[in-house]
C-alpha cells in the first residue's frame, strides 16, 4: 500500500492529466480525435522543450526570464536568414541548414550572456534574466520594426507540419533532447554537479565542482533548447515573428512547477517537466476547444496552476510530518 | 539528588518525571532536576542523549507527554517559546537567534516595541536608554543603534544575553555557548555568567567542553540515553567520570596510541604564505604519515591558511608545493585532482548538502574517479560508497537514501569526512574535525586520523582544543595574529607552552582553554 | 561624494543619466520636463513601494500590473456607470486590498510560494479585468483627467500623491514595530517566530499593503492616461521590482529602503524612458536602453553590496 503511495507520489501529476483527460473527453467535442491529437502534440512538444531547459536552470537554484525573447530573436533572424523575400540566402538549398544553424547560436550566444551574467558577474539570476530579456525582445522588434517576416521554404515548414508515418517531425526533435537532458541530469557527472550546485553552491565549489562552468551550462543549454522551441514554433507559424513565444512564460514555469521541480534549486526530473507540459496543454487545448473566451482560458489556468501549487504544497507538508 | 549540606533556597525551576516520544520512539523518560536561584546547573550528554529535547520542553518548543515542571511555586506548562520567555526563561540558542538586519535595540525589545503616546512610532529614546543601562551590564561598550551585522561572534552572543536581561529573565538556559568564541570572550562570558548568579537567577550550561562545565557549573546533571543517569555537585566530578557517565564504559585511552610509523618524504610544501588581513609569510611542510597540528587562539589566521592553500581565498604571495609540484594558481578543482582534501570548519555551511541524499554527499567530491567519458557507473560507485561507509563507521538507520539533514552531527561530520576519503587524497586537511559532535563519534574521528596517517596520508589538523593537538599530532605549529610563532616537537608537547605561544606571553594561571 | 554614490549606485547612475541626456537635447533640464518625470514616475514610485514591503519578507508579487488593471476596470465601470470619483476611489482601495489579502493568503495560510501564487493571480487577474472591460479601452469622462493634471499648491496631484505614499511607507518601515518587525521576518523568519512575532499576519499585511498600493498606482496612472486600455498595467511588475531593485531592495529579504531607495529607482527609470523620448530616440530603442541601464545597476548593486551567493 504504501508502495503505491510513493508511485502516486512521485507520479501525481501524471495521474492528474488522466483525470483530465477522463473528465475533458466526453465532454468536450473534437476533444479526442486524431485531428485534436496532432494539435495537442504541435502545443505540448515546443513547450516542453522550452520547459525541460528551464529545469536545467531551475535545478541549479536559478531561473530563466528570457527565455521567450531567445524564441522571438532566433525566430526572426532565421526567417530572415531564409525568407524567400530577400533574404540572405534566399532560394539557396542552404538556407533551411543554415537558418537552424543560426538560431541554435542565437540561443548559445543569449544563454553564455545570462550564463556569465549569474555565474562571473555574480547578478541575481532573476534580474539578470529580466534585463536580458527586456533586451533581446526588444532587439528583435527594433531589427524587424515589429514586422513579421512571411514567405518561408517549404523544407522548413515540414518541420512544424510535417511527420514520418504516425508521429510529428517536431516529436524526433523535442523526444532524443527531452531524453538526452534525462540522461545528463540521472547518469552523469554533469548531473550530479547540476543538482549540488542548486543544492548548496558553497559545498559544491568545496567539493571541486566547477560551479562557473556548471551554472554557465545551464544557461546556455537552457537558451539553447528555447532557440529549438523557436525552430517549432516558427515553422508551425510558417511565419517569422518578433513576439513570437510571448505567451509562454507562464506555461513553462506552470509545467516546471507542477511536474516537481523545486524553485529553490537541487530537485527536479525531466519526467515531472513531460507531466507537467502535458498536463498544461491538455488543459489549454481542452478549454479552448468548450468556446472559453481567451480571458476565461487565462483565468481558469491561473486557477489551475494554483490548485496544484496547492497540492504540491499540502503533500509536501504531510511528507514532512511524517 | 546527593543531598549536600549548603543551604538551599526554594528551587527556581523544577522538572519532574519529563517523558517525551518521537514516533514511538521514547527521547526522554523519568527525567527529574531542580535549579536552584544563583546556581549553574551544568549539562552534559552525547547528541542523542536527549539534551536539545529536554532544552525544547524547557523552552515551550515541544510539549513533554509526562511529568511535570514548576516555576517558583507554580506550574509551568508553556505552549509556545514566547510564552516561555513571558515566564521568565530564556534559552540561548547554539545558532544565535539576532536579526542582523536590525539595531541591537530592536532586538532586544522585538516584540514589545514600545510606541510613543497617541502615535504608531517607537519610542527611540526609550529603547536607546533602556538598551544602553542593559549593554552597560553585559559589559559591552557599542550604541544602541548599532546593526547586528557589525558585530563580532563574541559580541553578538553578549547581545543574546543581554536579550534575557532585557526579558528578566529567571533562568538563562545555554546551548554551546563557547563554540564560535575566542578566549578573551570566553573569559567574558564567564565573568558575566558570575555576575548573573550573583543576580540570584539560575543558569544551566550545556556544553560538549566538559572542562568549562567543570569549572562554571555548580550542579551537574549527566544524561545518557534520554534518562539521567548522574548528577551531584559538580566538584564530585571530574572529565574522566563525566565521560564514564555519558558514554556508559570505561574509556581506556581518550585517543589511539601513537604507533610508530615514521614520516617520509614531504607531501605539502608551503612557503612564505601571504594574505593581507589574514595571515604572512607562513611557512610550513607536511609529510607523508605525518600529522601536523595547528594550533591558536580564534582569529589567528589557521582557518584562512588552510582554506587558501586549497584555494578558496586568493593569496598575495607565496608558493604551495605538492609532491615537489606547485599548485598554481591553487583552485579547489585543482587542489583535489591533486589529491587534497579539505574539511571545512563549518559542515552545515559548505561541508554538506543538506537537503540531498548521504549517497549523493557521499560521491560528491569522487564522482570523476567512478565514472567514464562523464557516464557514472553506478554499481561501481555504490559499492565505493559502501565500503567507504563503513570504514568512516557510519551508522544510519534507514540506510544512504536519507537525507544529511536528518543525521546527528557525528554523522554529519562522518559524511564529509567519508566523501574526502573516498577521493584517496594523499594530503587531508582537517579544520575544527571535532567541533560539535559527541563523545563517541570524537573517538571515531580521532581513530580515523590516527589510521590514516599509520596509512602514509599528510595530515593537516587545525584544531582548537589543545589536548586534541597532543593526542593526535605528531609536530605542533602555532599561530598568533597571522603569522606561525612557535614548531613544537613531541618532547616539548605541554599544553601550557602552546598556550603561551598563542596567547604571545606568559600563561595566566586563571586561563584553563587556550 | 563616492561614498554616497558607492552606498547607491542608483544616485550615480541617475547623476549620469542625466548628464548625457542634457547633453543631447538642451530641453532636458527645463523645469517643465523636469516636473513632466515627477509625474510620469508617480505610478511606478507607488508601485514599487507596495512590492518593496512584499520583497522585504523575501517575497514576491507578480500580479501587481493585472491589480493594477483590475481595480482600475471596477473602478471605471463603476464611473462610466455614473458612479461618482469618490466612491470608485473607494473601489480601488477595496479592491487592492482584497487582491493583495488574498495573495497574502494563499502564501501564509496555503503554503504556497509567492512566486507560483502571484503568478497564477497575475493571470487569473488579467482575465478577470479582460472579462470586465469585455477587452474593448474603456474611456473615463474628463473629470478623472482633470483632477490627474490638477495641482495642490502648485504641486501636480500625481507627484503629490506619491511623495504621501513615500513618506508614509518610509515612516512605516523605519519608525513603527509593524515595520520593523517586517524587517525581521525577512531577515530571518524562523527567529522572528521563536522570538513571538506574528509572522503569518505580518506577511499577509505586506501582501495587502502591496495590492493596495499597486491599486493605487493604477489609479495615478489611469487618472493622466484617462483611459483604462486592454493592456494597462503590462509587464508593470517587472517594472516595479526592477524599480525596487534599482534602489536597493534585496531579493532575499530584509534589505532596502523607500527614501532614498525606491524614490531613486523610480526616478532613474522614468528618466531613462523621458530623456529618450527628448532627445528624439527612436521609440524601438527604448527597452533596450531601459534594459541596459537595469543590468549595469544591478551589476554595481551586486558588487558593492556584496555579492549574490
Amino acid at each position: 500500500m504504501s508502495r503505491l503511495r510513493s508511485l502516486l507520489a512521485g507520479h501525481w501529476v501524471a495521474l492528474l492529466c488522466v483525470v483530465l483527460v477522463a473528465v475533458l473527453g466526453p465532454v468536450v467535442p473534437g476533444f479526442s480525435s486524431s485531428a485534436n491529437l496532432r494539435n495537442v502534440f504541435s502545443s505540448l512538444l515546443p513547450l516542453l522543450a522550452v520547459a525541460v531547459g528551464q529545469t536545467l536552470v531551475l535545478i541549479t537554484g536559478g531561473i530563466d526570464l528570457s527565455v521567450t525573447a531567445v524564441v522571438a530573436l532566433a525566430s526572426v533572424l532565421g526567417a530572415r536568414v531564409m525568407t524567400a523575400d530577400g533574404g540572405l540566402l534566399a532560394g539557396s538549398p542552404l538556407a533551411v541548414p543554415a537558418a537552424v544553424a543560426l538560431m541554435l547560436v542565437i540561443g548559445l550566444l543569449v544563454g553564455t550572456a545570462n550564463g556569465l551574467s549569474v555565474s562571473r558577474l555574480r547578478m541575481p539570476p532573476f534580474l539578470a534574466t529580466l534585463a536580458v530579456m527586456t533586451f533581446v525582445s526588444g532587439f528583435a522588434i527594433w531589427l524587424t520594426r515589429s514586422a513579421n517576416i512571411a514567405g518561408l521554404p517549404e523544407g522548413f515548414r515540414l518541420l512544424g507540419a510535417g511527420s514520418l508515418g504516425p508521429a510529428p517531425a517536431a516529436l524526433l526533435v523535442v523526444g532524443p533532447l527531452a531524453l538526452g537532458v534525462h540522461l545528463l541530469l540521472t547518469r552523469t557527472v554533469l548531473g550530479r554537479w547540476l543538482f549540488a550546485v542548486g543544492g548548496n553552491a558553497r559545498t559544491a565549489r568545496v567539493s571541486g565542482v566547477p560551479v562557473e562552468r556548471v551554472v554557465l551550462f545551464a544557461y546556455v543549454a537552457c537558451a539553447v533548447c528555447a532557440a529549438v522551441a523557436s525552430i517549432l514554433y516558427t515553422a508551425r507559424l510558417e511565419t517569422g515573428s518578433p513576439v513570437l513565444g510571448q505567451r509562454i512564460l507562464l506555461d513553462v514555469i506552470g509545467a516546471v512547477v507542477i511536474g516537481g521541480t523545486s524553485l529553490f534549486g537541487g530537485r527536479g526530473s525531466v519526467l515531472g517537466t513531460v507531466y507537467g507540459a502535458l498536463f498544461i496543454t491538455l488543459l489549454d487545448n481542452g478549454l479552448n476547444l468548450m468556446g472559453l473566451s481567451s480571458f476565461a482560458v487565462l483565468m481558469v489556468k491561473g486557477a489551475v496552476i494554483l490548485a496544484a501549487a496547492l497540492v504540491d504544497a499540502t503533500r509536501e507538508r504531510l511528507e514532512r510530518g511524517r | 539528588m546527593i543531598p549536600s549540606d549548603r543551604p538551599r533556597g526554594a528551587p527556581l525551576l523544577e522538572a519532574r518525571g519529563i517523558g517525551k516520544s518521537f514516533g514511538g520512539a521514547p527521547v526522554l523518560e523519568g527525567v527529574s532536576f531542580s535549579l536552584e536561584a544563583g546556581r549553574v546547573l551544568g549539562l552534559v550528554g552525547e547528541n542523542g542523549a536527549g539534551k536539545s529535547t529536554l532544552m525544547n520542553v524547557l523552552g515551550g518548543v515541544v510539549a513533554p507527554d509526562a511529568g511535570r515542571m514548576t516555576l517558583g511555586r507554580e506550574d509551568y506548562r508553556p505552549r509556545t517559546p514566547a510564552e516561555a520567555s513571558s515566564r521568565g526563561i530564556a534559552f540561548i540558542h547554539q545558532e544565535l537567534n539576532l536579526h542582523s538586519n536590525l539595531s541591537i535595540a530592536e532586538n532586544l525589545f522585538l516584540a514589545r516595541l514600545p510606541r510613543r503616546r497617541f502615535t504608531p512610532f517607537l519610542d527611540r529614546g526609550w529603547l536607546a536608554s533602556r538598551t544602553g543601562e542593559i549593554l552597560a551590564a553585559v559589559g559591552l561598550e557599542v550604541s544602541p543603534w548599532t546593526p547586528v551585522s557589525e558585530l563580532a561572534a563574541g559580541e553578538r552572543q553578549l547581545v543574546e544575553i543581554a536579550r534575557a536581561l532585557a526579558a528578566d529573565a529567571r533562568v538563562v538556559i545555554l546551548d554551546e555557548p563557547t563554540t564560535s568564541l575566542g578566549s578573551a570572550e570566553i573569559a567574558r562570558l564567564f565573568a558575566l555568567l558570575a555576575r548573573l548568579k550573583g543576580e540570584g537567577r539560575g543558569l544551566i550550561y550545556i556544553s560538549h567542553s566538559l572542562g568549562d562545565v567543570l569549572s562554571q557549573a555548580d550542579d551537574v546533571l549527566v544524561l545518557r540515553d534520554g534518562a539521567v543517569v548522574a548528577s551531584g555537585l559538580a566538584e564530585s566530578f571530574d572529565e574522566p567520570s563525566l565521560i564514564r557517565h555519558m558514554v556508559g564504559r570505561t574509556l581506556a585511552t581518550v585517543f589511539p596510541p601513537r604507533s610508530r610509523r615514521r614520516p617520509g618524504d614531504p607531501v605539502l610544501e608551503v612557503r612564505a604564505l601571504t594574505r593581507p588581513g589574514a595571515f604572512r609569510d607562513v611557512s610550513f611542510t607536511v609529510r607523508r604519515g605525518e600529522v601536523l597540528g595547528l594550533s591558536g587562539l580564534m582569529g589567528a589566521g589557521r582557518t584562512e591558511v588552510v582554506r587558501a592553500i586549497f584555494g578558496l581565498d586568493r593569496i598575495e604571495s607565496g608558493e604551495v608545493r605538492v609532491r615537489g609540484e606547485p599548485l598554481t594558481p591553487p583552485s579547489p578543482r585543482e587542489a583535489v585532482a591533486r589529491g587534497l582534501a579539505l574539511v571545512t570548519e563549518d559542515r552545515r555551511d559548505d561541508g554538506l548538502l543538506l537537503e540531498a541524499s548521504v549517497a549523493d554527499n557521499l560521491a560528491l567530491a569522487a564522482l570523476g574517479a567512478h565514472a567514464r567519458r562523464g557516464l557514472i557507473d553506478g554499481p561501481g560507485l555504490a559499492r565505493a560508497l559502501a565500503a567507504q561507509a563503513g570504514q568512516v563507521r557510519l551508522e544510519t538507520a534507514g540506510g544512504f537514501a536519507r537525507a544529511a539533514a536528518t543525521l546527528s552531527g557525528g554523522n554529519q561530520q562522518k559524511v564529509v569526512l567519508g566523501k574526502w576519503l573516498l577521493t584517496r587524497p594523499s594530503v587531508v586537511l582537517l579544520d575544527e574535525p571535532t567541533r560539535g559532535i559527541d563523545v563517541g563519534a570524537k573517538q571515531q574521528v580521532y581513530q580515523l586520523v590516527s589510521d590514516l596517517a599509520d596509512a602514509g596520508t599528510a595530515v593537516l589538523l587545525v584544531c582548537s582544543e589543545i589536548e586534541e593537538l597532543l593526542g593526535l599530532a605528531d609536530r605542533i605549529l602555532v599561530m598568533r595574529q597571522g603569522a606561525v610563532v612557535a614548531e613544537l616537537p613531541p618532547e616539548d608537547f605541554d599544553q601550557e607552552r602552546i598556550l603561551a605561544a598563542a596567547l604571545g606571553g606568559v600563561a595566566r594561571p586563571e586561563e584553563e582553554r587556550e | 561624494m563616492t561614498r554616497l554614490v558607492t552606498r547607491w549606485p542608483a544616485l550615480g547612475l541617475l547623476v549620469l543619466v542625466m548628464a548625457g541626456f542634457s547633453l543631447g537635447s538642451p530641453r532636458f533640464l527645463e523645469v517643465p520636463n523636469l516636473v513632466n518625470i515627477a509625474v510620469q514616475s508617480a505610478s511606478l514610485g507607488i508601485l514599487a513601494t507596495g512590492m518593496t514591503f512584499v520583497l522585504l519578507t523575501a517575497g514576491i508579487d507578480l500580479s501587481v500590473g493585472s491589480l493594477m488593471f483590475v481595480s482600475a476596470a471596477l473602478a471605471g465601470k463603476l464611473v462610466v456607470g455614473g458612479g461618482s470619483l469618490p466612491a470608485a476611489f473607494a473601489v480601488v482601495v477595496v479592491a487592492g486590498l482584497i487582491g493583495g489579502a488574498l495573495n497574502g493568503i494563499a502564501v501564509t495560510r496555503l503554503g504556497i510560494k509567492p512566486f507560483v501564487v502571484t503568478l497564477s493571480t497575475l493571470y487569473i487577474g488579467r482575465g478577470f479585468a479582460l472579462w470586465l472591460t469585455e477587452t474593448r479601452a474603456l474611456n473615463l469622462p474628463d473629470s478623472l483627467l482633470t483632477v490627474g493634471s490638477a495641482r495642490l499648491a502648485g504641486i501636480p496631484v500625481p507627484v503629490v500623491a506619491v511623495a504621501l505614499v513615500l513618506v508614509g511607507a518610509h515612516l512605516t518601515l523605519e519608525r513603527t514595530a509593524f515595520g520593523r518587525h517586517l524587517y525581521a521576518v525577512g531577515a530571518d523568519p524562523e527567529a522572528a517566530r521563536r522570538a513571538g512575532l506574528p509572522v503569518r499576519r505580518l506577511i499577509l499585511s505586506a501582501y495587502a499593503l502591496c495590492g493596495l498600493l499597486a491599486a493605487l498606482g493604477g489609479a495615478v496612472a489611469v487618472a493622466q492616461l484617462g483611459a483604462v486600455s486592454p493592456t494597462f498595467g503590462r509587464d508593470r511588475e517587472f517594472a516595479a521590482i526592477s524599480a525596487a531593485v534599482l534602489g536597493g531592495v534585496s531579493l532575499f529579504g530584509g534589505r532596502g529602503s523607500v527614501l532614498p531607495g525606491v524614490l531613486l529607482g523610480a526616478l532613474l527609470m522614468q528618466t531613462v524612458e523621458n530623456g529618450l523620448v527628448i532627445v528624439n530616440a527612436d521609440p524601438y530603442l527604448y527597452p533596450m536602453v531601459l534594459a541596459a541601464v537595469i543590468f549595469v545597476a544591478v551589476l554595481l548593486d551586486s558588487h558593492v553590496r556584496g555579492t549574490h551567493p
